[in-house]
């Protein structure tokens, strides 16, 4: 298939980024109003979910274009394993709204970025 | 006719710190990485700030964020100064923050237009910014 050589993918990707800032961007407004670093920045939850909904179909949309190269690549192994836990801990503890679990929301989605951007640099 | 840009990319090009940029198999990789780390920390803060009342510590955070977004940006510029000079979508990229610049200078009467322009714009960065990787 092209679809990885024509300018789709890169379009895909960059949607992706876009999801990225609302998605992570809001989460991260959240936690540090939390931490009682910013005042109150009302409801983002619609941007969040946006931008998860966002993320989440362009992210399949990537994977799905070339299975094989993500299931070799152990940066997407260790992104997906990362995701998976983030989100639980996203609609779980993060609603107890602690400065433990704002500072473990930071740190856990601030790694999966870095697990995510570390895909490129670990194609085999 | 004397061009400051390409000057900029001819003088970064020839220094011993984009030899050392380029040559090393991890300094780009993770500058590279705190730079979309910071989209994904203060990205939030152009939603935050143009949908809501902007208020002045979202506003310090923010640039806080764009100058880590500025400074990590200038070292991937200068691990390969010449190839991006002559990216197509490189110069988009810088067009399009040249705009926002000024667009964020406009009064405040046009702070609607403002907003609803320059986050299409952040879009249109966004679009240039993989293109990049591309060609």
């Amino acid at each position: 298939m092209t679809f990885e050589n024509s300018w789709l993918f890169p379009v895909i990707e960059s949607i992706h980024v876009m999801g990225l800032a609302a998605f992570v961007g809001t989460i991260v407004l959240g936690d540090l109003h939390t931490l009682g670093a910013i005042p109150d920045t009302g409801q983002l939850t619609r941007w969040t979910h946006a931008g998860l909904a966002v993320m989440l179909a362009t992210g399949a949309a990537m994977f799905f274009s070339d299975t094989a190269r993500y299931l070799h690549n152990p940066a997407f192994h260790v992104k997906v394993a990362l995701l998976v836990l983030t989100l639980v801990a996203h609609f779980t503890l993060r609603r107890r709204g602690t400065r433990f679990t704002a500072i473990l929301s930071l740190i856990l989605w601030s790694s999966v970025v870095l697990a995510a951007r570390a895909i490129a640099d670990f194609d085999v | 006719m004397f061009n400051p840009l390409l000057e900029l990319a001819r003088l970064l090009q020839d220094t011993s710190v984009r030899l050392d940029l380029s040559q090393s198999t991890w300094t780009v990789p993770i500058i590279g990485a705190i730079h979309v780390l910071a989209i994904a920390w203060f990205g939030g803060t152009v939603f935050g700030g143009s949908v809501l009342v902007p208020n002045s510590q979202l506003r310090r955070f923010r640039w806080i964020g764009l100058a880590i977004l500025l400074c990590t940006g200038f070292l991937l510029f200068w691990s390969q100064p010449l190839r991006l000079y002559y990216s197509q979508f490189f110069r988009a990229k810088i067009l399009l923050l040249v705009l926002i610049t000024l667009v964020a200078c406009l009064p405040a009467r046009f702070a609607r237009f403002g907003i609803l322009v320059s986050l299409l714009m952040w879009a249109g960065v966004i679009l240039a910014s993989r293109g990049i990787a591309y060609r």
